[in-house]
């Protein structure tokens, strides 16, 4: 086993760990830094609930190296809120009852963000595109896609910020 | 953050308070749980599904640098007691059933791909993991058995060699005079019908922790589970441990649909090392081990002879029912029982006068056949094609047979052959307001206009009755009604600082109970929404239950039985408050939390306050009022009532590639009255997806040669948001047969009824070109074979 320092930005704050080189990013994140908002779900980079923004990109956190993201900026759910207040995205997903068990919720999440910093006005069929590498078991995905697009909506018609 | 209608609470869509955690990573899955000096544990699994374990070698791993203990199935044996499905709840006393005993790891033989044969336990999963690869293990291959045809062969080699042959279980059924509706029939018509094995795929898989306390001999497990009570009942006699010497924790739950209902070999296992290396061990599967080895359901054929009128009057049926059970049987419910559910329930909202089955289950060289979603499931895909099979034989409107075939409210027969009463059933009036919405008789219009351009367009209908609880029979208090798995009970409960704690026995996992039940609580209490808190998931603190959720009984069962802890609570409340306020407890009502006299706004008693004098002035209290401020009900279901309802599924099938797109998907839903029509949508759509999932991608496939094949998420599909269509759903009037308590069940309805609307609908597209379906999973692949571009594998 090798062990390599890393430095990167996690929600934020810059943090120096060490790791096994072996060690996926969602481990890391997981068991390293004890970030467990980020899930597991399949392990070979299919389900989406392990996703993150690296960079501002959604990446599978299942499938990358911790060793990888060496002088990344990394945004996991527990960074998305502002504190108690939930972020835009969040309130609107609460509105719309847009989940169920919420093993799959901090991936979806974090495309849903990803996909409305790059476009907010993103119709039905983007959105649908986008989330079809998310998976979730629980809610047929309706109340999902509505609530992303509620979040759109008042991005675009009230300045919410995404 | 509450959305009233009027005063109350139930019937509004409230917004969860599970929301806030687990849309910001809040929330505790069982990955999440860390003890203390914890080990970590993985699973050698076989690579063979049928075979003599000769040797196994564990040396070499033992060794390895941050390797514990490793166990094979000789530890299972001198340290526990092997375990017998369903024992401890009577099951293997049930007629017919064969149930072997099996050690939580493989002893002598191996039976299915994953079957677990060693544990090592170590510092790190990631050393577990390596430590498999340093085993080695012997195994004298055996011919596997696969199919139902390999299993019934006598010359097959036995799975169980305690046994005479692969037979799980065999049943008989027989209601009504079927010989009579025979000989009266116009027409006889046969049909074999099948349902292939797919699976519930929580997106949490399985894992738990075990934990050893030494000093107290207790043993303590976290686990992810949908019935705590249940583990530790199960557990205590295999590992010696008095039930009441285990303690099950469970947090958030990634799902479960069945799935997580009982208990798993691994479990056993983990706290076997737990016990004997006095340190915690956690476990997690990973999702190849779960498709392969969590368990797996259905996998049924019904072979049918159908006495029908010329009109398409089903009047009863002989059936012959198989199904494939897999290996070891799931525990506490052997998944060859359900063989017997495919007739019993097979009658659903239909006046069948007589129905005659034989029921065969048979062990196989596959993974442990699991609850799933609506177990009865099966046998309303039975029902549901074979109507459209008659309407199709007979050239009738399917919706026409329905019309013909169900039952009429308060007409006769008023009671099921199973003597459950037909009490407020609304299936007919789920059928025409579903016929209406979907615009049934327009669709033949365009489906025509579309065939003339080449384009396949179908429309399918299925309905079901659901006993979630079903109607109690009050001429038989005993028999039916809700109470099938005994009384629910909740505690309800003044906290000091005036908030309300509730205690139910269910264990949600995304059916957002603890939104629901605080509803009924706050409008029976008059206390704010957010001042109740619902705690669950601690078996040193929730009353027992065999099974916590599951079975869509919370919405009669702990809304029913919080309603009325509430209201013991109330009465408790107003006693005091009258005393305390000099005031009659008729004039007294509460409201947002605090009490106040009618007509008298100004004097008022907060609960907070009231809560106090409970606790330091208990001399000012009335004689003979608790001091507990805590009202209790062991609820039974009361009057109950049936859930049901009318799917209609819009397909598209395209000819050329075997694609199915659904277009538009209508349900008429009767749960009674929902307490969160949000949440009881959510449930419908989750289950008509599991079922578009099952029929259009969904299967747990196994080589001729018993090797598992669908052991990643590229190989076991699941439905996406591209192929899930939005859902319109419409909530029908019910009949209320209780004076206080009429909520329903609405968790299996979606996924009991949606497979046969969806096939009923891709029949209907290609009927006319000579398409006949008897089988419930339709992949492109297989509808290009229906179709005959390719030939049939």
């Amino acid at each position: 086993m090798t062990e390599r320092a890393i430095r990167l930005t996690v929600n934020g704050v810059p943090r120096e760990e060490t790791t096994d080189v072996r060690v996926s990013l969602a481990d890391f994140l997981r068991e390293k830094l004890e970030l467990t908002g980020t899930h597991l779900g399949c392990e070979h980079g299919v389900c989406g609930a392990c996703t993150v923004l690296v960079d501002g990109e959604p990446v599978r956190s299942c499938l990358m190296l911790a060793v990888q993201a060496m002088g990344a900026d990394v945004l996991t759910v527990e960074g998305v809120a502002d504190g108690d207040t939930l972020h835009p995205l969040q309130q609107a997903l609460m509105e719309t009852h847009a989940f169920q068990c919420g093993f799959c919720t901090p991936g979806f999440v974090m495309s849903a963000l990803a996909l409305l910093r790059d476009d907010p006005g993103a119709d039905e069929a983007a959105v649908r595109e986008e989330l079809s590498g998310n998976l979730c078991r629980c809610t047929g995905y309706q109340t999902i896609v509505e609530g992303v697009l509620l979040a759109g909506r008042r991005a675009r018609d009230e300045g919410a910020v995404l | 953050m509450t959305d009233v209608i009027g005063a109350r609470s139930v019937g509004a869509r409230v917004l969860r308070s599970e929301d806030p955690r687990i849309l910001t990573g809040k929330g505790v899955y069982i990955d999440d749980v860390v003890v203390p000096g914890m080990l970590h544990a993985a699973f050698l699994r076989s690579t063979v599904p049928h075979g003599r374990l000769l040797s196994l070698d564990v040396s070499e791993a033992r060794e390895l640098p941050g390797v514990v203990a490793v166990y094979t199935g000789a530890d299972m044996a001198s340290r526990s007691t092997a375990g017998i499905p369903g024992s401890a709840i009577g099951m293997n006393m049930m007629p017919g059933l064969n149930i072997p005993a099996s050690y939580a790891l493989a002893t002598d033989k191996v039976r299915y791909v994953g079957d677990p044969i060693a544990l090592v336990v170590a510092e790190s999963r990631a050393v577990a993991e390596d430590a498999l690869e340093l085993i080695v293990e012997d195994i004298e291959m055996l011919e596997p058995v696969v199919t139902y045809a390999d299993a019934l062969d006598p010359s097959s080699p036995r799975i169980f060699e305690e046994f005479e042959n692969n037979i799980a279980m065999t049943g008989e059924v027989a209601m009504g005079d079927i010989d009579a509706v025979f000989a009266k029939a116009d027409r006889v018509i046969s049909a074999t019908v099948s349902v292939h094995r797919h699976q519930p795929v929580p997106m949490e898989g399985r894992g738990s922790i075990a934990e050893w306390n030494p000093g107290e001999e207790e043993l303590t497990i976290h686990t992810s589970t949908q019935s705590p009570h249940l583990v530790r009942l199960l557990m205590s006699p295999q590992l010696g441990i008095p039930m009441e010497n285990i303690r099950v924790i469970s947090g958030d739950v990634g799902g479960g649909f069945g799935l997580k209902m009982g208990l798993f070999r691994e479990d056993i296992a983990l706290a076997v090392a737990a016990v004997d290396l006095a340190r915690p061990v956690k476990w997690i599967e990973d999702r190849g081990e779960h498709l392969a080895t969590a368990g797996q359901a259905r996998e049924e054929m019904a072979e049918m002879e159908a006495a029908i009128t010329a009109d398409g009057v089903l009047l009863g049926l002989r059936m012959n029912v198989t199904l494939n059970a897999g290996a070891y049987p799931s525990d506490p419910f052997p998944g060859a029982m359900y063989v017997g559910s495919v007739s019993g329930s097979f009658q659903g909202p239909t006046k069948i006068e007589a129905l005659a089955a034989t029921s065969t289950s048979v062990f196989s060289n596959k993974s442990t056949y699991v609850a799933y979603r609506g177990p009865w499931a099966t046998a309303d895909f039975m029902r549901e094609r074979l109507l459209d099979i008659i309407a199709r034989e007979l050239d009738l409107d399917p919706l026409d047979v329905r019309r013909r075939n169900y039952v009429h409210r308060d007409e006769p027969p008023l009671a099921m052959l199973s003597g459950q009463l037909f009490l407020g059933v609304t299936t007919q009036e789920s059928i025409e307001q579903a016929a209406r919405i979907s615009g049934w008789d327009e669709f033949r219009v365009r489906q025509q206009a579309a065939r003339e351009e080449g384009r396949y367009l179908g429309l399918g209908m299925a309905s079901y009755l659901e006993a979630a609880p079903g109607p109690k029979n009050p001429n038989a208090p005993e028999g039916g009604g809700g109470g099938i798995m005994g009384d629910e009970v909740s505690h309800v409960s003044v906290e000091p600082d005036g908030s309300i704690s509730i205690i139910t026995q269910q264990h949600p996992h995304g059916q957002g109970h603890q939104t629901t039940l605080a509803q009924v609580a706050s409008d029976e209490l008059g206390v704010p929404f957010d001042a109740i808190t619902v705690r669950y998931g601690d078996t040193q603190f929730t009353p027992f239950a065999l099974v916590a959720t599951g079975g869509s009984r919370a919405a009669t069962m702990a809304n029913g039985s919080v309603l009325h802890a509430s209201r013991a609570l109330r009465e408790k409340i107003m006693t005091i408050a009258a005393e305390l306020l000099e005031a009659s407890p008729a004039d007294l009502e509460i409201n947002g939390g605090t009490i106040s006299v009618a007509g008298t706004p100004s004097i008022t008693l907060s609960l907070a306050e009231l809560a106090r004098v409970v606790a330091e002035e208990p001399d000012r209290l009335p004689e003979g009022v608790d001091r507990d401020l805590e009202g209790t009900a062991a609820y039974d279901g009361g009057m109950g009532g049936w859930s049901g309802g009318t799917h209609c599924c819009f397909v598209e099938v395209d000819i050329e590639t075997g694609m199915v797109e659904i277009q538009r998907y209508v349900v008429v839903e009767d749960c009674g009255l929902p307490v969160n029509p949000a949440i009881v949508e959510g449930q419908v759509r989750g289950g008509v997806t599991q079922a578009i999932g099952a029929v259009l991608l969904e299967q747990s496939a196994y080589s001729d040669d018993g090797q598992f094949l669908a052991g990643t998420f590229m190989d076991y599909l699941m439905p996406t948001t591209t192929v899930v269509p939005n859902f319109e759903i419409h909530h029908l009037e019910s009949v209320l047969l209780d004076p206080d308590v009429n909520f329903r069940g609405v968790g299996e309805g979606g996924m009991i009824v949606a497979p046969a609307a969806i096939v009923n609908a891709i029949e209907d597209a290609l009927a006319t070109l000579g398409v006949r379906v008897r089988e419930q999973h339709l992949p492109p692949a297989r509808i290009l074979e229906l179709l005959g571009t390719v030939p049939t594998a």
